[in-house]
């Protein structure tokens, strides 16, 4: 039997069945093509990367890393849908997703949904490190390397300039937390491409420090408003129009799947760890992307995941010894596998992203009938999306709630809304909980200024002092 | 000229003026940028006072241990000069009122809370086109009111809030005619006394402004040309020059060239709109402030309508190049940067970008001022 090409096995241990490799073979070598990735790219991340970063050994890893590469292959065509009349709506992280999953609901073959930047670079940088090529073109014609912006942005603005994304029918940019997501959208089109269609939605950091942000009645009724005025306006250049009960029912299937995602957290929180931080990354990220192709792909590799870790649990296996430290880190760097794997290799395990957890309340029913009263009140549930006093209390919330020892702030320097705090949250949420809390400066996006070698010595001494306390 | 050094010694005595008017139980409302209009403080009774100080780089490294460091050196400095001690007026406020219009003021705001200064947020919602976004601007200045009667327990009456509207129009109306006067072939006053006086009227009693500005004012019209007719035109631009960072302006017009305009954020008075004194004076307030002026850099849309406010500076002051000059770490502005450069490209204007961290040690002012001085040659060159 003639040996695999290297797409071939790249794709067999991306999870896909024999049934499904002959059509996804040919659409992904066509879309590697189009990302820039040769085949040494794709060798490298089939023979090295993924296997020394991810557990492939588990079916849900693989299936995970299977329906990114699905969503991947999908966004490679986004130019051909356009051609064929699809329209085309992009966002940007974060947004909330119950809009473009509704478009998506009522008209599937009509649109097209993606927030193209988040998934370009986890798949270039968290699969094959290849991101590099968009940040420096971005660098190169416009976005300077030296003011510290956010790789996302570069990538967007890249992936548009090298042809790799369409300009949308619309961009719905949501600036609900920094300033530069939306006006990097302002950018492109005055600077690039006048076709680049733009709606903001925005609401300003206004609330006093620790202010419950979703019982101020007239907060949640202005973000309402707003995400009624986008959406709204999203329908009418699409010409699509969403009833709300598709927005209730996308409420419904997003509650579904942070069920199942808090159940896989729960597994995690055993001791001694069972999965690693990075593999259960992967399948949370539908709560916090769009994915064009649906989370069916996801969430089967979700319940394969659960049941396989439920069995490591039953079994007591773990990736770290029993009683190994376990930290939770702001937002979980995807995109850079290796921060994870390092503080494992030094004995400690980062379980969860802060970020994309759901809080208890994130979790309760909503209050409001009206599906985006009841949005906004979930958006200002979320600890992203509030004043830094409130998200203290969110997060010291959640490291009691699973046992953790531990906090790491930073790795957010591009930011400057969620990763200006960290400093003083460090302070906050040590003072809150007594736990150790710490701070790396980093990039959870890229790492050419914050390389393995920056931080090794900085993580193991983290990791030394997690012991330590832990002791 | 001395009336401007009349007003800068009156500014920098403020502090102590300050001091005493407190101790005789006036409030001090100290605020922040553009958005919180000085006329409400004013008929409330109370003192204004406009938080903008910089150019010194021990300040923005004394939030460090609280902030993100790539935070612009403008805002961090906000609070450390406070945090160092330097600032005599901040601990003495009954409220700093912030206007929260981008991430890096409302962070500013997270600070002055955290260390438990009395603080007062203003929601600058930056889709300003929206009418929803406009009311929520409005919405804020209405409870900013209330928040000041309950200070001063004194109401702000339509009668003195027309007053107050009056007075700091009057303000306006003297430095644009006092800005005009740039426009002459030999202006009689450059960009770092002009930007002095913005600076000295945020400082001195509204009526002594008036007055000093007037006689500024007179004095101006009758003659005495600081610089030689051949002497480059520049417009300004950027986020801000704050009190105290001077360095670039002085800079420009000791290498030969004359700052004829500019396009300042903040630290400046929007002075070319007046605010209305007929009719919803609350309602005339928000318009002027949030509506009517040259949208600030954070508001979207907002970049083509600046390009266009530009290029009419550059023709109406005969401008020969365009010097940008922004603060390390101020996002937003560096993607403008490369908005400007491209629209000055297409109009064979020269751009000149600088950026500061308030770094003015004489290690970094010599290329900084071997770069301006070169910039202005080389206008000069093209000129002749």
């Amino acid at each position: 039997m003639a040996k695999k090409d290297v797409h071939e096995r790249f794709l067999s241990l991306a999870g896909f069945e024999e049934d499904e490799m002959q059509e996804a073979l040919s659409d992904w070598r066509r879309a590697s093509h189009r990302l820039g990735l040769n085949e040494e790219d794709v060798e490298f991340a089939t023979e090295e990367w993924i296997p020394a970063h991810y557990d492939v050994k588990l079916e849900g890893v693989r299936k995970a890393i299977g329906s990114y590469v699905k969503e991947t292959i999908d966004l490679a065509k986004a130019s051909e849908y356009k051609e064929r009349g699809v329209k085309i709506v992009y966002g940007i992280l974060p947004a909330i997703l119950h809009y473009y999953y509704a478009l998506k609901l009522t008209a599937p073959d009509k649109v097209y949904v993606s927030f193209p930047d988040i998934v370009l670079t986890h798949v270039l940088n968290g699969f094959f490190r290849k991101l590099n090529p968009y940040l420096e073109e971005a660098e190169k014609t416009g976005i300077a390397y030296g003011c510290r912006h956010c790789a996302l942005n570069k990538t967007r603005y890249a992936a548009h300039k090298l042809g790799v994304i369409p300009s949308p029918s619309v961009s719905w940019i949501w600036g609900f937390v920094c300033d530069e997501g939306p006006k990097t959208d302002e950018f492109i089109q005055l600077y690039h491409n006048p076709e680049w269609k733009t709606y903001v939605t925005r609401i300003p950091h206004d609330q006093p420090l620790g202010t419950i942000e979703y019982e101020v009645i007239e907060r949640v009724e202005y973000l309402a408003s707003q995400m009624r005025d986008g959406f709204e306006y999203v329908q009418r250049v699409i010409g699509v129009s969403v009833p709300d009960e598709k927005i209730k029912e996308v409420m419904s299937i997003w509650h579904r799947y942070a069920t199942k995602v808090t159940e896989l957290n729960r597994l995690m929180a055993y001791d001694p760890q069972p999965l690693s931080g990075i593999a259960a990354s992967l399948v949370k990220a539908p709560l916090s992307i769009p994915f064009n192709t649906g989370i069916e792909s996801m969430e089967g590799a979700l319940d394969i995941l659960i049941r396989e870790v439920k069995q490591r649990v039953a079994n007591k296996e773990g990736i770290l010894p029993r009683g190994a430290p376990k930290l939770m880190i702001s937002f979980f760097p995807t995109a850079l596998p290796w921060i994870c794997k390092m503080f494992e290799q030094n004995g400690v395990g980062i379980l969860f992203g802060e970020g994309t957890m759901p809080s208890k309340k994130q979790l309760e029913p909503p209050t409001f009938d009206d599906a985006y009263l009841a949005a906004a009140e979930a958006w200002l549930r979320r600890s992203a999306a509030v004043n830094t006093g409130a998200k203290a209390q969110i997060v010291a919330e959640k490291l009691r709630t699973y046992g953790m020892d531990g906090m790491i702030f930073g790795f957010f320097d591009f930011d400057r809304w969620i990763g200006s705090d960290h400093r003083l949250l460090s302070r906050m949420v040590e003072e809150e909980t007594k736990l150790p809390v710490f701070y790396i400066e980093g990039d959870v996006w890229e790492d050419r200024d914050y390389s393995q070698e920056a931080l090794r010595t900085r993580i193991e001494t983290i990791a030394e002092i997690a012991k330590m306390r832990k002791v | 000229m001395n009336i401007i050094e009349e007003l800068a010694q009156i500014a920098r005595t403020r502090p102590e003026t300050l001091k005493k008017r407190k101790e005789n139980g006036t409030k001090i409302i100290g605020y922040t940028g553009r958005f919180i209009p000085e006329e409400l403080i004013l008929a409330s009774g109370a003192t204004p006072y406009l938080i903008c100080r910089g150019g010194e780089p021990e300040p923005p490294d004394a939030v460090l241990p609280y902030m993100l460091r790539f935070m612009s050196p403008f805002v961090r400095a906000q609070i450390g000069y406070y945090l160092l001690g330097m600032d005599p007026v901040i601990p003495i406020l009954d409220a700093t009122v912030v206007q929260c219009s981008d991430c890096q003021m409302a962070r500013l705001a997270d600070l002055f809370e955290y260390f438990q200064l009395p603080t007062a947020r203003i929601g600058i919602p930056p889709d300003w086109k929206k009418t929803i976004s406009a009311d929520y601007y409005y919405r804020g200045l209405a409870r900013l009111r209330d928040t000041l009667e309950d200070l001063t327990g004194n109401k702000i009456s339509d009668g003195n809030l027309r007053e107050s509207i009056d007075r700091v129009n009057k303000v306006r109306d003297l430095l644009k005619k006092i800005n005009l006067l740039r426009k002459e072939q030999q202006p009689p006053i450059g960009g770092y006394d002009f930007i002095r006086l913005n600076h000295y009227s945020f400082y001195c009693d509204v009526d002594e402004v008036v007055e000093k500005f007037s006689n500024v004012y007179k004095q101006l019209k009758k003659g005495g040309r600081l610089f030689p007719e051949e002497a480059p035109r520049i417009l300004l631009a950027g986020h801000v020059v704050s009190v105290g960072d001077y360095v670039v302006p002085k800079l420009v017009e000791s290498s030969g060239a004359v700052i004829v305009a500019e396009v300042l954020d903040e630290g400046m008075r929007q002075y070319l709109r007046s605010v209305k004194t007929e009719g919803d004076l609350m309602r005339n307030l928000a318009e002027t402030y949030y509506l009517e002026r040259v949208p600030p850099s954070i508001f979207q849309p907002a970049w083509e309508e600046r390009m266009t406010f530009m290029k009419e500076l550059i023709a109406g002051f005969d401008v020969d190049g365009v010097i940008w000059y922004q603060l390390s770490f101020d996002e937003v502005y560096d993607m403008e940067s490369s908005v400007v450069s491209k629209v000055m490209d297409d109009m064979s204007i020269p751009l000149l970008k600088l950026e500061s961290s308030y770094e003015y040690a004489r290690e970094a002012t010599g290329p900084l001022a071997t770069r301006v001085e070169t910039f202005i040659k080389s206008i000069e060159r093209k000129r002749t």
